[in-house]
C-alpha cells in the first residue's frame, strides 16, 4: 500500500508539473508585450524610496547603499569588447562589493533584442540602433565605451613587414589585386621582394563587429566597394566567387586560416593580434603617413573625430584625418535607458559605468588588452549625457 | 476469504477495506490504468506539438523573408548572393553545400560503419569485442568541435588535401565532373570536401553502433536455421542477417544523415565558409547549419534575421523529407523482402 501511494503522489505531482508549465509558458507569452518597455520589469515593485544616501554625487563616490540589499545588473552583447568588460566586472568587485554585474557576449544583435524586450539592464553593441528601434523604445542611448583597431595579417614566406594602403587593400579583397607581386603593392614595398603568388584572402565568417569596421574602412576609402559590396556585420565577399576566399569563425578561424595558408591575407582585431604575437601590416593613411596600430594612433584617431558624435553619441572613426592615425577603427557602445523607473538599480549602472571610463587601473586593463580608452573630450560627452538620466523624473547623478 | 487472505499476505488491499468512494474512484481511473494512459497520450502528443510549434513559429518568423524573395530563395537557377550588408540574400549555395557534404558522408560511411556492425556482432572474438564496443561509443561521443580542431590541424593537411590532389587529377580531369571535382584544394584543406569526410567520420560510429544492435537483435534461430541448411557465414550474413536488419539499418542510416544535415559545429570549423565558389566539391562552400550558426548572433537587420530563419525551415523540411523517403524505402524494401 505505502509503495501504490508514493505512486499515486508522484504521478499527481507530475501532473501538476505539466499543468502548470503548461499555463507558464502561455502566462509568458501573453505578458510577453506589455513588459517590454521597462527595463528592470521584474524588480521595479522594488519600493525605490528605501535606499539611505544612493544616488551619488561624486564623480568617484560609489553608490554608497550600504545596508540596502545587493544589486544585481543583467547586460548582454556584443563580443567585442567581452575581455574588457569580463576583467572590469572582475575589478568593480572590490570596488563595489555590494553592485553584482553580469555581462552575456551574446552579440550586438542579440544585445539589442534583449534591451528592447527589457530582458537586460544595459546592452553592449558595436552597431547602431536603428530608427525603428528608437521609435519602439525612444529612451534608448548608446554610450561608446572603447575603441578597437582591426589589422590586416598577412603570411608570406621571406616578407616581415608588409605596408599597404587603402585602396590596394580595398582591390585585394575586390579580387582585383590577384598576385602578390601586383605593382601597386610592389610600390608600396621597395626592397621587399614579393612573390609571383595569387593572394587568399580570409575574412570572418560570422557577423562581427570586427567586419564592420574593416568594411566601414573599405567603404570609406572606395565607393565601388560601399555600392557593390557594402558595409555590415557580414557582407559578400568578392573573393569568394572566385573561390580564392576563406571564411574563418572568429578572430582565430582567420588568424588560423591566415597562418595555414601560404600567401593568404586576413584581418583581425589588434588585441587578438597582439596577444598572439601574429604580424601585422602598417597602412598609409588619409594624410599620407606610414602608420602602425598602437595605443598612440588609435588615441590620435579617435581625437580627429571627437566633435563628429551624433546627438545619439555614436561615430564612426575609419580613415581619421590625422597626422597619426590609425585608419582602419572602430567604437564599441553601451545601450542604456534614459528614463527609468528603478533608482537603486539605475544609480549603480551609472557609477560602473563613470568608474569604468575614469577609473585609472580600468583604462591601464583595457590598454593592455589591446583597446583604446575613452579621450578625454569623449568622456565628458558620456559623463554629460549620464547626468541626464532620469529616475521617475528625477536627475540620478 | 481465502482470496482475501491470499490479497492481504501479498500487500494488496482487498475489497472489504475499501470504502464506497474510494471503490469508486478505483474503478472510474480503472485502478491507474486511466492516469498512465493519460500521461502517455500526452507524452506522445507533445512531441506533435512540439514539431508543429517550432514549423509554425519558423513560418511566421520567416515571414519578410518570404515576402521578398518568394521562391528565388532556394531556387539553384537564381544569381546566387548572399549579403547582409546589402540586403540580398539567396539560400541556394548553402542548401546545395549541405547536400553534397551529408549525401558524400552516407556513401562513404555506411559500407564502412555496416562493415563494423557486423564485425561487431558476429565475427569478433569475444575479448576483442567489449573494447571495440566501447571505442565506437566513445567515437560516437566525441563532441563535434573536437572534431572540428581534429580536423583543421591535424586531418586537413595529412589527409584531406592529398586525397583532393587525387581526385583533382583523375575525376577533375573529367570534363563532366570538372564542374563538382574540379580546381585546386587550398593549401589549407578547407573546403566541402574536408566537410564531407569529417562527416563520414563522425557519423560512422552512429551509424555502427545502432546497426550492430539490430543485428544482435535478430534471434539465433535464424542463424542455426541458415547453418542447418548448409550456408556459410558469409551466405548467413548477407541473406538471412543483413535482410532481416534491413529496416533497423536503414533507420541507422537516416539516423547518420539527419546528424550529417544538421552538423554545425565541425562543418563550420573545416568547410571554408564562403557562399561563392561554384559547385567543386574542392572549393570552400557553406551549409545550412553553418551559415545559421554564423551568423544569428550578429544578425541586427529584421530581414537578415529573417532570412535565416527561413533558412531553417528550408533545413526543417529538407529533413522531413529525406526521412519520408527513407522510411519509404524501408517500407518498400520490407515488402521486397517478405515477398520473397
Amino acid at each position: 500500500m505505502p509503495i501504490k501511494k508514493t505512486i499515486a503522489v508522484f504521478i499527481s505531482l507530475i501532473i501538476a508539473t505539466i499543468v502548470i508549465t503548461g499555463c507558464g509558458s502561455s502566462q509568458s507569452t501573453a505578458t510577453k508585450a506589455p513588459s517590454s518597455n521597462t527595463g528592470s520589469a521584474p524588480t521595479a515593485t522594488k519600493a525605490p524610496s528605501n535606499n539611505t544616501g544612493s544616488a551619488p554625487t561624486a564623480t568617484k563616490a560609489p553608490a554608497n547603499n550600504t545596508g540596502s540589499a545587493p544589486i544585481t545588473l543583467n547586460g548582454a552583447g556584443a563580443t567585442f569588447p567581452l575581455p574588457v568588460y569580463t576583467e572590469w566586472i572582475q575589478m568593480y568587485k572590490s570596488v563595489q562589493p555590494d553592485v553584482t554585474l553580469n555581462y552575456q557576449g551574446i552579440g550586438s544583435g542579440g544585445g539589442q533584442k534583449a534591451i528592447l524586450d527589457g530582458t537586460v539592464d544595459f546592452a553592449g553593441s558595436d552597431s547602431l540602433l536603428k530608427d525603428e528601434q528608437y521609435q519602439q523604445m525612444p529612451d534608448l542611448q548608446m554610450l561608446p565605451m572603447l575603441a578597437g583597431a582591426v589589422v590586416p595579417i598577412f603570411n608570406i614566406d621571406g616578407v616581415d613587414n608588409l605596408v599597404l594602403d587603402g585602396q590596394t587593400l580595398v582591390d585585394i579583397y575586390m579580387a582585383k589585386i590577384t598576385r602578390w607581386n601586383d605593382p601597386a603593392i610592389a610600390a608600396l614595398n621597395p626592397g621587399v621582394t614579393l612573390p609571383d603568388e595569387p593572394i587568399v584572402v580570409a575574412h570572418r565568417s560570422d557577423g562581427s563587429g570586427t567586419t564592420e569596421i574593416f568594411t566601414s574602412y573599405l567603404g570609406a576609402v572606395s565607393k565601388e566597394w560601399t555600392d557593390n559590396v557594402g558595409v555590415g556585420k557580414a557582407v559578400e565577399w568578392p573573393a569568394d566567387a572566385s573561390g580564392q576566399g576563406i571564411g574563418g569563425k572568429g578572430n582565430p578561424g582567420v588568424a588560423q586560416a591566415v597562418q595555414s595558408t601560404p600567401f593568404s591575407i586576413g584581418y583581425v582585431e589588434l588585441a587578438y593580434a597582439k596577444s598572439n604575437n601574429i604580424p601585422f601590416a602598417d597602412m598609409i593613411n588619409a594624410a599620407g603617413n606610414q602608420v602602425t596600430a598602437n595605443a598612440d594612433t588609435m588615441k590620435d584617431a579617435m581625437a580627429a573625430f571627437a566633435n563628429s558624435f551624433s546627438e545619439r553619441l555614436t561615430t564612426k572613426i575609419v580613415n581619421a584625418p590625422g597626422k597619426n592615425s590609425w585608419p582602419i577603427m572602430g567604437y564599441t557602445y553601451l545601450v542604456i535607458h534614459m528614463k527609468n523607473t528603478d533608482c537603486d538599480k539605475t544609480a549603480a549602472l551609472l557609477d560602473y559605468i563613470q568608474w569604468a571610463i575614469s577609473d585609472d587601473a580600468a583604462a591601464q586593463k583595457a590598454a593592455d588588452l589591446g583597446y583604446a580608452t575613452l579621450p578625454d573630450a569623449v568622456r565628458t560627452l558620456v559623463i554629460n549625457k549620464l547626468h541626464e538620466v532620469t529616475c521617475n523624473g528625477q536627475p540620478v547623478l | 476469504m481465502a482470496i482475501n487472505e491470499m490479497k492481504k499476505t501479498i500487500g494488496i488491499s482487498t475489497t472489504k477495506e475499501r470504502f464506497p468512494y474510494q471503490k469508486k474512484l478505483a474503478t472510474w481511473l480503472q485502478h491507474g490504468d486511466r492516469i498512465w494512459s493519460l500521461l502517455l497520450w500526452l507524452s506522445g502528443l507533445l512531441v506533435v506539438i512540439l514539431v508543429a510549434w517550432i514549423g509554425w513559429r519558423l513560418w511566421i518568423e520567416s515571414a519578410p523573408s518570404r515576402a521578398e524573395f518568394g521562391w528565388e530563395f532556394i531556387s539553384p537557377w537564381a544569381k546566387a548572393s548572399w549579403n547582409p550588408a546589402l540586403d540580398k540574400f539567396q539560400a541556394w549555395p548553402s542548401i546545395y553545400g549541405s547536400i553534397v557534404t551529408s549525401v558524400i558522408a552516407i556513401f562513404l560511411a555506411v559500407p564502412f560503419s555496416v562493415g563494423i556492425a557486423i564485425f561487431l556482432a558476429e565475427l569478433s572474438p569475444p575479448n576483442l569485442r567489449a573494447p571495440l564496443n566501447y571505442m565506437v561509443e566513445m567515437l560516437a561521443a566525441i563532441p563535434s568541435v573536437v572534431y572540428g580542431l581534429w580536423g583543421i590541424y591535424v586531418f586537413l593537411p595529412l589527409v584531406v588535401v592529398p586525397i583532393g590532389q587525387s581526385i583533382e587529377a583523375t575525376l577533375g580531369q573529367i570534363p563532366g565532373l570538372a564542374i563538382v571535382a574540379g580546381g585546386h584544394i587550398p593549401v589549407s584543406g578547407l573546403s566541402r570536401l574536408a566537410a564531407a569526410l569529417i562527416l563520414t567520420i563522425m557519423i560512422t560510429p552512429t551509424i555502427a553502433a545502432v546497426s550492430r544492435d539490430v543485428l544482435l537483435a535478430i534471434p539465433n534461430s535464424q542463424r542455426e536455421a541458415s547453418a542447418a541448411l548448409g550456408a556459410t557465414q558469409w551466405e548467413t550474413i548477407w541473406k538471412v542477417l543483413i535482410p532481416n536488419g534491413l529496416s533497423g539499418i536503414l533507420g541507422a542510416v537516416i539516423l547518420g544523415f539527419g546528424r550529417a544535415i544538421g552538423e554545425t559545429m565541425a562543418v563550420t570549423m573545416v568547410i571554408g565558409n564562403t557562399t561563392g565558389g561554384g559547385y567543386s566539391i574542392l572549393k570552400p562552400g557553406y551549409t545550412m547549419a553553418s551559415i545559421i550558426a554564423n551568423e544569428f548572433a550578429e544578425a541586427v537587420d529584421a530581414l537578415h534575421t529573417s532570412a535565416l530563419i527561413e533558412i531553417g525551415i528550408v533545413l526543417f523540411f529538407l529533413t522531413l523529407i529525406l526521412n519520408a523517403i527513407a522510411r519509404w524505402l524501408v517500407w518498400r524494401v520490407k515488402k521486397q523482402v517478405m515477398g520473397n
